[in-house]
């Protein structure tokens, strides 16, 4: 009887929703362009809620830095994992600290309370 | 002969190849965001929106999954504003707390004494590998004893896990 109720449970707690990124710790390696770096990142979006990401790189101050990539906002559906390049100055790569993406919420949901999250890994120096 | 071609035969048969066939896996030192449950605001009083139970409302709840430990920070951030909500002409006075709740390994109860609050924004430093659980609670109070107009009403909790 325990055993059904303990299954029950982890059914329940199968329903939540999950944003992942990896590496934690990418490494900015020279790319194709002069002058240029990249790190190769990957995203998993198991948020049934959500269907797209903003990339943002920042400063260890958290000041935004410019930085380039196939598509800033990322369209992904649910339980899909997508990779994805963003692209550094090679003068800005010093400065350049954590590439994070944050769920982005729909205007005008009917929902009340709603929760962005945002996952930042650290660039490996 | 007719029978040594079918022993032949069978001999060549018999030696198939056995191959091994693994399962390959690997955990990479991630964290996960799972939002187990949106907030929801009860609307106890006219001038008061609450996630609190008392309050008619549900407080949300984020887990934490860390795959490998002293690897990341979680930051908090609860409501100081709403994202809409219809015209509002006096302040809103926001409050809100985020608090640990289940915890997958004991040891991660420490995290609570251990967290650093600022603003609306709570840290709290992941030290242990394993899922953690947090409660975030959020109540707005709009102006002195005025209603809050009719409409549609979001605010966002903003769930961060930094690599350290």
């Amino acid at each position: 009887m325990y055993s059904k109720v303990i299954l029950f449970f982890l059914c329940l707690s199968l329903q939540a929703h999950a944003h992942e990124m990896t590496p934690t710790y990418p490494a900015l390696a020279p790319s194709y362009i002069d002058g240029v770096s990249v790190a190769k990142m990957k995203l998993f979006n198991r948020r049934e809620d959500v269907g797209y990401y903003q990339i943002l790189v920042y400063t260890e101050d958290w000041l935004p830095i410019s930085f380039a990539s196939e598509e800033k906002i990322i369209k992904i559906g649910y339980n899909k994992t997508k990779s994805f390049n963003v692209y550094v100055r090679s003068v800005d790569l010093d400065k350049t600290v954590y590439i994070c993406t944050v769920s982005k919420v729909f205007k005008g949901t009917n929902q009340i309370a709603l929760v962005s999250s945002m996952i930042c890994s650290k660039i490996k120096q | 002969m007719k029978q040594i071609t079918a022993i032949i035969f069978l001999l060549s048969t018999g030696t198939a190849m056995a191959v091994d066939s693994p399962i390959v896996g690997q955990v990479q030192p991630k964290c996960s965001v799972y939002t187990e449950t949106q907030g929801v605001y009860g609307h106890p009083l006219p001038n008061k929106l609450s996630t609190e139970t008392a309050d008619g409302g549900v407080a949300a709840s984020i887990r934490y999954d860390i795959a490998q430990a002293d690897y990341y920070k979680a930051r908090i951030t609860h409501p100081n504003s709403f994202s809409s909500s219809p015209t509002l002409t006096d302040a809103i006075a926001w409050t809100g707390s985020s608090v640990v709740g289940q915890v997958s390994v004991a040891g991660m109860s420490a995290y609570e004494a251990a967290k650093v609050t600022y603003n609306n924004v709570t840290e709290f430093d992941m030290t242990l590998a394993g899922s953690t659980w947090f409660t975030v609670k959020s109540s707005a109070s709009y102006g002195y004893t005025k209603s809050l107009p009719a409409g549609n009403y979001t605010a966002i909790i903003k769930a961060e896990c930094i690599a350290k």
